[in-house]
């Protein structure tokens, strides 16, 4: 007979949990060297022997079952509901070989739930490192339960865990305290006025709002023989029980858990102390950070360039290759320009992940945020506001639910409202095409001006969250600040496997994820530059032949034509052709050269009096201030949908009825303002930045505020007050620069 | 003819997806709760 058990994953946060629900479900959730990975729960199913079924629940890690958060909370009221349907038949808590004692604590509260609960003691591979020695057999007796030595790392101890899961029916679920020592008098009370309730339970109930929420609290409050103490006297009693745990703790770990100190190889205290320093850490960190942008920089340029002239040949080649018609023009202008605005995207993407999930692994991560908390104290917020932040870098939406580690609410309000300014992965892409445009090559100190933009804009954005959160902090008044304990996880040597899948996976739901908005998006702005309703559309050809008979060609095709003459004379030159022939074929040349600039002034005629073009020239009065015409600025608006979207537009409203296929980044180049300059150029191009790096354009985010703070209210806010900020600043750099 | 039927086909099918993604209430026709945990960036 297969029986369906349920088994639930619970530890202090970073002890593994979710490595362990990896290995027993074979799936691949997120893993990370620092606390709060997991905030929701998980689930998956393990096969286990003997034909057992196991339902396996993988919950964000929390330090006692006090909860003070939403995360945490979530692991409380599991506990406490018998009649939830994910309710444990036996619990497993992970706990960390080198942090035993303050995982014990949990340990201990749950085994008084009376819920049959296995210890797995993670990370074993770093016993002989650490010179640490324990007594299973015995600490087994004395914590009343059984326990497995596991490494995650080495795939060690996980069939002995199946085997104890598997065997649950045999595991104890007598406490190890009893409740009614914590106070005599209260407990007997307690009892008498409630003779069927598990007396520790209600007592977790009973103080539950003390800390946070109240849970099932009503039940009591309706029992009205039964006063309940004060706040205050509770808190006392809560202190007096984790006394009497750390004393059962320390009574089993002073014969089981032996640490030789001398055997331990411990670098990391040192290197804490560098890593961390005052002046030091925030020049290591600044150093770092300036040699991954460069490396992102340097890297992802070539391999850029390389998938943006295969994509300028591939339309080509489509253009040529198939029947003429409306679908090869689609094909060849619309989906392939649209697919290569995804596509080459994702060198850069891979490697900001890379670098992102390196830092995380290592356990540098939490020195950063340890060094931003040191920071921001003075500015009167809190250092659970940091990690939200730095997750920011990846995307705003998993860094948004990372707030709910914040136990108070106007904090975690605040943290949700500054977030989307940290720079995410989809304004990188945007970054980078404007910066190799407009910001010159040159090094200062051997650093690039190119690497130093991109770092300066991930610093503005961080500068903006924090110096927002602040402003916000004034407004909103936040009485009592979280409380916020950095937790520095031991340094390790990344997994390999981790990072991999990390950078996989990251790059894999950008294809997929964004890149699905980006191809839509341009077929359908596709259609709607190629089509038009006014006469000026449908009489294109007709009304740019009388313009240019009239006053001749525009001043960009009569540099077009100079340019390629000019090249093609050097080249001439230089293969020793004679003068009279090279006049001759010169004549030839500009014969050709002036059809083909015609053909290019009548398309992009069309495309100024097509729907697009319209759309985007009543649009226009607003961009211009900031140095874009209406191309950019329907580039912008459609970049409300998802950042990455920008270069997918402009990369279609270019290849819009041309007939050369060129790359992305030429054509941006070639662009001309009205007066014959660049329209990519240093004013322009940093207004645009700046206006990216504050404006909040992503749809996906505003949905996971709303859901989050549960109204439309605050994202609505941040829409509104985000983009004016942008427009604002944006305006001021243009109009400063040009 | 052809090329007319694969064009217009492919744009339905752009505006389709587009719709359901943002405009459609999020129940619908989707699945629910796909638990956008870690990594999902533009899950929803
Ligand atoms: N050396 C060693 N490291 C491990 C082992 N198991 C997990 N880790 C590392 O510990 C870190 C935390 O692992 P997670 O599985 O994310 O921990 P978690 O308990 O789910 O963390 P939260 O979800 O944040 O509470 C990661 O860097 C893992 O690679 C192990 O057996 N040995
Ligand atoms: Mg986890």
């Amino acid at each position: 007979m297969s029986k369906n058990i349920n088994v639930a994953l619970i530890g202090n946060p970073n002890t593994g949990k979710t490595s362990v629900f990896n290995q027993l479900t074979g799936l691949n959730q997120k893993v990370g060297n620092y606390p709060g990975i997991t905030v929701e729960k998980k689930e998956g199913i393990c096969k286990l022997p003997r034909g057992v079924k196991a339902h396996i629940l993988d919950l964000p890690g929390t330090y006692s079952l006090n909860t003070t958060s939403l995360d945490e909370s979530l692991v409380v009221e599991l506990l406490l509901n018998k009649n939830d349907k994910d309710y444990p038949d036996v619990a497993v808590v992970i706990s960390d070989v080198e942090n035993l004692k303050r995982n014990l604590f949990l340990f201990t509260q749950i085994k008084d739930l009376k819920i049959p609960t296995i210890l797995v003691i993670n990370m074993a591979d770093r016993m002989s490192r650490k010179g640490i020695s324990l007594d299973v057999a015995a600490m087994e007796e004395k914590l009343d339960t059984k326990i497995a030595l596991v490494s995650t790392r080495k795939r060690q101890g996980i069939d002995r865990l199946k085997e104890l899961i598997a065997d649950y029916k045999n595991i104890s679920s007598a406490p190890n305290l009893d409740a009614k020592r914590i106070s005599p008098e209260y407990f007997e009370r307690l009892q008498r006025t409630f003779p069927n309730e598990d007396l520790y339970k209600l007592w977790l109930v009973i103080t539950q709002d003390v800390n946070f929420m109240p849970i099932e609290k009503k039940r009591i409050q309706d029992a009205t023989d039964f006063t309940t103490k004060s706040k205050e006297e509770l808190k006392k009693l809560q202190h007096k029980e984790t006394v009497l745990r750390y004393q059962f703790i320390n009574n089993t770990l002073k014969e089981t858990y032996k640490v030789d100190f001398l055997a331990a190889k411990g670098l990391r205290g040192s290197l804490d102390k560098l890593l961390t320093h005052k002046v030091f850490g925030y020049l290591i960190f600044f150093v770092i950070l300036l040699t991954i942008f460069q490396a992102i920089f340097d890297w992802s340029s070539y391999p850029m360039d390389f998938i943006d002239e295969q994509f300028a040949m591939a339309s080509e080649w489509v253009k040529n290759t198939l029947p003429p018609g409306i679908f090869t023009d689609l094909l060849a202008e619309g989906i392939i320009a649209g697919i290569g605005g995804i596509v080459i995207f994702i060198p850069q993407i891979a490697f900001l992940f890379l670098f992102i999930s390196l830092l995380e692994e290592s356990g540098y991560m939490s020195r950063v945020v340890f060094l931003m908390d040191r920071l921001m104290r003075p500015f009167g917020l809190s250092g659970k506001s940091i990690v939200p932040l730095i997750s920011g870098t990846a995307c705003a939406i998993p860094a948004v639910m990372a707030t709910r580690t914040i136990e108070n609410w106007k904090e975690r309000l605040i943290t949700i409202l500054v977030t989307p300014f940290t720079t995410c992965s989809a304004r990188l892409p945007v970054y980078l095409i404007l910066i190799a445009l407009v910001i010159p090559k040159g090094t200062f100190l051997g650093l690039s001006y190119q690497a130093l933009t991109l770092m300066l804009l991930y610093l503005i954005g961080f500068g903006m969250a924090i110096f927002s959160a602040m402003v916000l902090n004034k407004i909103l008044k936040i009485k009592s600040r979280s409380l916020f304990m950095v937790e520095m996880p031991t340094y390790r040597l990344p997994l390999f496997k981790n990072v991999a899948y990390t950078v996989l996976e990251k790059t894999k739901s950008f294809v997929f994820g964004a890149g699905k908005i980006i191809l839509a998006i341009s077929i359908v702005l596709w259609f709607l530059g190629s089509n038009g309703y006014s006469d000026d559309f449908k009489n294109a050809e007709h009304i740019v032949s009388e313009r240019i008979e009239k006053d001749g060609l525009s001043t960009y095709s009569k540099n077009y034509i100079q340019n390629n003459v000019a090249s093609y004379r050097e080249a001439a030159l230089a293969d020793g052709m004679s003068a009279t022939v090279l006049q001759d074929s010169i004549t030839v040349l500009t014969e050709e050269l002036k059809e083909r600039a015609i053909a290019q002034e009548i398309s992009s005629y069309k495309l100024e009096h097509s729907y697009i073009g319209q759309a985007g020239k009543a649009f226009e009065p607003f961009v211009k201030p900031l140095g874009y015409d209406w191309k950019i600025g329907i580039a912008v608006l459609t970049s409300f949908a998802a950042r990455e979207v920008f270069v997918g537009t402009l990369a279609t409203i270019y290849s819009v009825g041309s007939d050369e296929e060129e790359t992305i980044k030429n054509r941006m180049a070639a662009e001309l303002d009205d007066e014959g300059r660049p329209l990519f150029n240093l004013a322009s191009g940093i207004s645009l930045m700046l206006f990216y790096a504050f404006a909040m354009q992503c749809m996906s985010t505003l949905a996971i505020v709303k859901r989050e703070t549960n109204s439309w209210k605050w994202p609505l806010f941040q829409l509104g007050f985000m983009s004016v900020f942008a427009y604002i600043v944006a305006l001021i750099a243009y109009q400063l620069l040009i | 003819m052809v090329q007319q039927l694969l064009a217009y086909g492919t744009l339905i099918l752009a505006v389709a997806f587009l719709l359901w993604k943002y405009l459609l209430p999020k129940s619908f026709g989707k699945k629910k709760d796909k638990g956008c945990g870690q990594d999902n960036c533009g899950c929803n």
